[in-house]
């Protein structure tokens, strides 16, 4: 009698267990075909030695390969900067505009949309104003620069200032963005908290050190794993703009998986600079959204 | 729930719809990039609608794919899939990598049903992108628009410095020269450059090419895809001379230029001479206001352009009922009249030799005596720079320039350091070629 | 309150930077291409004006058809993610079974990998299923969104579990408590989704370039490329300003009307 039971009704955790495996199929089904299939491919992949004419073999020599080579580590050197120049300006303005934006007025709106107009267009179009705009001499920049006296700069053409200028452009077109979820994280922060720091007397940097920025936790690790993200991918206006010129200053990694898979004809060496990226990515999100987790944990 | 339902109903609808009612006559796919300006894709576009309309055999759809490289990638990406474009509009020089990597047709088959041997057909071509076309003796791509780089300098300029605007620098002294009468500083800032070349990766080892060739040089083993020269005398020489425009005569500005900063100076009068390829003839000929000329690249030693533009191929795992279809198209594109007529438009110079011989070619080129400056070059032109892994190995040497253009390196350093880098991409083919020896 | 006025102040200055290539890109399409390139830069009106630019961008190509494409995919892809993050969405907020969290890292994983970095394994599959230039062939890699089951998460978990259990009592069963219940209630979450759905599916650029050969599946940013992405000529300002023009207005039209519901919704989804 008891086997019966037990065979017609499941236990809970059996059950339960059905159930979230059929509401996640279809979303399971999917990413098996288009995200881990492939990865699984690129990682075996990375691990097949074949160069041209010879007999493909196993093992890590693409990896050794990718380790000596100089323009890996350039690209690497710097999509480091350029994350970093992105990154953190981003969130910091993301974090100032949200703060100032936080009112309903109709000034407060029209500012909002103007600061999110950059995230509406193509990543290809903006290449193509800004490569306008940073035209050395005739460009937007330089003719207004030319009116306070500057003389004319090669943004794109100098090794050391076309990356600054490829930053500029990511930080125009994602820091809107970005301030839409601090407005959300901001919005999520009881009045009473700030009220009762203003009664104690509170100055403004001490309420934001003290209670706003610690309460927007989660905000800053998920705004972190999406602009990490998109500094990785987002290479569309590197293309379009300078091919990773002058003399690799701004080439980045997905740029060099580009060149090697496509220019080179080296999928070896693509698949385990492709591995290399995921893997970092992947160990950097699971870190910032550990704590976008213990945050809302820690609230709920 | 429903909304859904019907959207995707919708959705599914219309991409029938859209792809198009199936025909009797062979369906193929042509891809083409647009290296100089979007209204030449309306003008492909036409053209390719008038061969479908020529006959009822082959239907073919003229697909944009974006610049040259983004066309290499997508054609590329295309066999991988398996899904092979019928005709691809090839960058020139892509087409010996091609071969290596048994990604290109051989035409021979199809040359021969047209009852011509391979020789006689390239023969149809002028001789300077016969090379590019072909690989030990086989036809594997037919040339369709060419161009090679020409200066184009400002007549005003060089009236208001007291140089002749009918005798440009012939000789690379005279360029110099002239260059410094008419670079124009405020301080030491430049505020007209008496030349600029373009420096950006692609260009620049064209251009760089043409220097070091008329330089003396070979630059590259035109017969074989396995060895540079970047690191002889005829090279370093070439890029000495580029060095010494910026950092010892003080023409050229620092740093990289790109295609749209050297067009945009020479527009607005602050570059008085550019080299630009002969393709954009139509564009500068469109925004260019002020008075212009062009003329022959000034020489070192001798006479050189190199050859640039693009092929049309056809590339490996089409079945032979679409090879022929494809067949079709090329004869068509590059006909003396059809040609001709792409020629006229863009400013490339047009490969078949007969394009010049009909009347309307004539009449061009008699009320635009600057498109009759790029065809007579063409006797001094030379095969365009080939290797196994073309874009790495350009890059090597690009690299390096652009540090030496941008007072980062010295050029005979600079110049070992390409060397060794290139010998490095080279490598594996060399191993399987030259360096393999019976055993 | 000296402190937010100065903010604000900032801010303003912030947005008149921030609009400027906005400004240019009107300015320089509308203004007459009979100065050929000369003082393209002046951002002030100085005409003569007229709208050639414009034309010759819309003739260069195939607009209606690209938006009509464009627009076909995003509500495609819209349409079948709004039910598999809904459904993931739902699984990882409300149930406890084991094995959740590694599901989800796994699931976040996507985010790391959009299909412009696994472009060749892509292109197989969707060769192999038989949607190599089609629209359903760009979207197929979209239709699951980590991102979307992120968001519909956190949308789940900001509605009390109070109103689940009264219906549940009530005799209806999870799909229909989902369908009837959450769903409505979740859709500001949904319509934020939808936002940042959308606007990344209109303005991608590489993947469909790879996907769709045929022009009758072009879409709009490849169909741009054509005339921005000159190599060996420079840029023709105007053309390309109307063309950027032309390709965000929708998009931009939209937002300025629904801006403030959009941003309501975000900040309702409790995402913080």
């Amino acid at each position: 009698m008891l086997c019966v039971t037990l065979s017609l009704r499941p236990s809970p955790g059996l059950r339960t267990g059905v159930l979230a495996l059929a509401l996640l199929a279809p979303s399971l089904v999917l990413l098996s075909m288009f995200t881990y299939w492939p990865v699984i491919g690129v990682t075996l992949r990375s691990l097949v030695e074949q160069r041209f004419g010879q007999e493909p073999s196993w093992g890590f020599g693409n990896f050794a390969r990718l380790e000596a080579d100089p323009h890996f580590s350039k690209a690497v050197g710097n999509t480091v900067l350029y994350a970093l120049g992105t990154i953190l300006p981003s969130i910091a303005l993301a974090l100032g505009f949200a703060l100032a934006l936080r009112t309903q007025t109709r000034l407060v709106a029209v500012l909002r949309t103007i600061l999110l107009m950059p995230q509406l267009i193509p990543l290809v179009a903006a290449a193509a104003l800004f490569v306008f705009i940073f035209l050395p001499g005739g460009g937007l920049l330089d003719y207004y620069l030319a009116k306070l006296g500057r003389p004319a700069t090669n943004w794109l053409g100098s090794p050391d200032l076309a990356l600054g200028a490829i930053i500029a452009i990511t930080i125009w077109k994602n820091t809107g963005y970005y301030m839409l979820f601090f407005l959300a994280g901001l919005a999520g922060i009881p009045a009473d908290y700030t009220e009762a720091a203003l009664i104690d007397g509170a100055g403004l940097f001490t309420r934001l050190r003290r209670i706003t920025i610690p309460l927007l936790g989660p905000t800053f690790g998920f705004v972190t794993v999406i602009a990490l993200v998109n500094t990785l991918v987002q290479i569309d206006h590197v293309i379009v703009m300078t091919g990773g010129g002058p003399s690799d200053s701004t080439n980045m990694i997905l740029y060099y998986i580009y060149q090697q898979a496509e220019q080179n004809l080296d999928a070896g060496l693509a698949s385990a600079a492709t591995v290399v990226c995921v893997g970092g990515l992947l160990a950097i999100s699971v870190l910032a959204l550990r704590s976008l987790e213990r945050g809302i944990h820690y609230e709920s | 729930m429903r909304m859904l339902t019907r959207a995707a109903l919708a959705l599914g609808i219309a991409t029938s719809l859209m792809s198009g009612v199936a025909q009797a006559a062979t369906e193929i796919d042509f891809f083409f990039p647009v290296p100089v300006q979007g209204k030449l894709a309306v003008e492909m576009t036409r053209l390719v609608d008038a061969f479908n309309a020529s006959q009822s055999d082959v239907h073919a759809t003229a697909v944009y794919t974006g610049a040259y490289d983004d066309t290499n990638l997508k054609t590329r990406a295309a066999i991988q899939a398996g899904k092979p474009p019928a005709v691809v509009l090839m960058s020139a020089n892509f087409i010996r990598e091609y071969v290596i990597t048994n990604a290109a047709t051989d035409l021979s088959a199809l040359i021969a049903k047209d009852g011509l041997t391979d020789q006689a057909f390239i023969e149809r071509f002028f001789p300077a992108v016969r090379q590019n076309a072909m690989e030990n003796g086989h036809v594997y791509g037919v040339p369709f628009q060419n161009s090679t780089p020409i200066l184009y300098y400002n007549t005003d300029a060089f009236k208001e410095v007291g140089l002749d605007p009918e005798k440009p620098p012939v000789t690379w002294q005279e360029w110099v020269d002239a260059a410094k009468k008419l670079t124009k500083r405020d301080g030491t800032t430049i505020t007209r450059a008496g030349l600029e070349l373009i420096s950006s990766y692609d260009t620049l080892g064209w251009v760089t090419s043409g220097l070091a060739m008329s330089n003396g040089g070979d630059y590259y083993n035109r017969g074989w895809g396995g060895e540079v020269y970047y690191n002889t005398p005829s090279t370093i020489g070439a890029v000495q001379f580029m060095d010494d425009l910026v950092h010892k005569h003080h023409v050229m500005p620092e740093g990289v230029n790109d295609a749209n900063a050297v067009a945009n100076a020479f527009f607005s009068g602050r570059a008085a001479m550019i080299v630009n390829s002969t393709g954009v003839l139509g564009f500068v000929r469109d925004n260019m206001k002020l008075p212009f000329k062009v003329a022959f690249i000034p020489r070192a030693i001798r006479n050189a352009a190199p050859i640039g533009g693009a092929s049309l191929l056809i590339p490996t795992g089409n079945t032979p009922e679409r090879q022929a279809a494809a067949w079709k198209l090329i004869s068509y594109l590059t006909s003396p009249e059809v040609d001709g007529g792409w020629s006229r438009f863009t400013g490339y110079f047009a490969p078949r030799m007969a394009a010049y011989d009909l009347p309307e070619m004539k009449e061009y080129l008699a009320k635009n005596p600057d498109a009759k400056v790029a065809v007579d070059q063409l006797a001094y032109a030379t095969p365009w720079f080939a290797t196994f892994n073309t874009v790495g190995v350009r890059k090597a040497i690009e690299d390096q320039i652009q540090a030496v253009l941008s007072g980062k390196a010295k050029v005979p350093e600079a110049m070992e350091a390409a060397q060794k880098a290139a010998n490095e991409l080279l490598r594996p083919y060399v191993e399987q070629t030259a360096l393999k020896l019976p055993q | 309150m000296k402190a937010e006025r100065v903010g604000l102040a900032l801010a303003v200055l912030a947005a008149v930077l921030w609009i400027i290539p906005f400004v240019w890109m009107l300015v320089a399409a509308l203004r007459g291409s009979v100065s050929g390139q000369l003082d393209l830069a002046s951002l002030w009106p100085d005409g003569p004006y007229n709208v050639a630019n414009y034309i010759e961008a819309w003739q260069s190509g195939h607009f209606p058809l690209w938006y009509l494409n464009t627009a076909l995919l995003c509500a495609g892809i819209l349409a079948v993610q709004t039910i598999t993050v809904s459904l993931a969405g739902y699984a990882f907020a409300r149930l406890n079974f084991r094995g959740r969290g590694t599901l989800f890292v796994l699931f976040l994983l996507q985010l790391l990998l959009p299909p412009a970095v696994l472009v060749v394994p892509n292109l197989l599959m969707i060769t192999q299923l038989g949607l190599f230039d089609t629209l359903p062939g760009i979207a197929a890699p979209y239709c699951a969104s980590a991102f979307g089951v992120f968001l519909m998460r956190q949308t789940f978990r900001s509605i009390p579990r109070d109103f689940e259990e009264a219906a549940r009592i009530d005799g209806a069963s999870r799909l229909q408590v989902i369908r009837h219940l959450l769903i409505p209630l979740a859709r500001p979450g949904l319509a934020a989704f939808a936002v940042v759905s959308v606007t990344s599916h209109w303005n991608e650029f590489l993947w469909p370039l790879m996907a769709v050969s045929s022009p009758a599946h072009q879409v709009l940013t490849v169909g741009l490329a054509s005339f921005t992405l000159s190599s060996e000529s420079g840029g023709d300002w105007g053309v390309i300003a109307a063309g950027t023009a032309l390709v965000a207005a929708p998009l931009l039209v939209v937002f300025v009307i629904f801006q403030r519901r959009f941003t309501a919704s975000l900040v309702s989804t409790g995402l913080k």
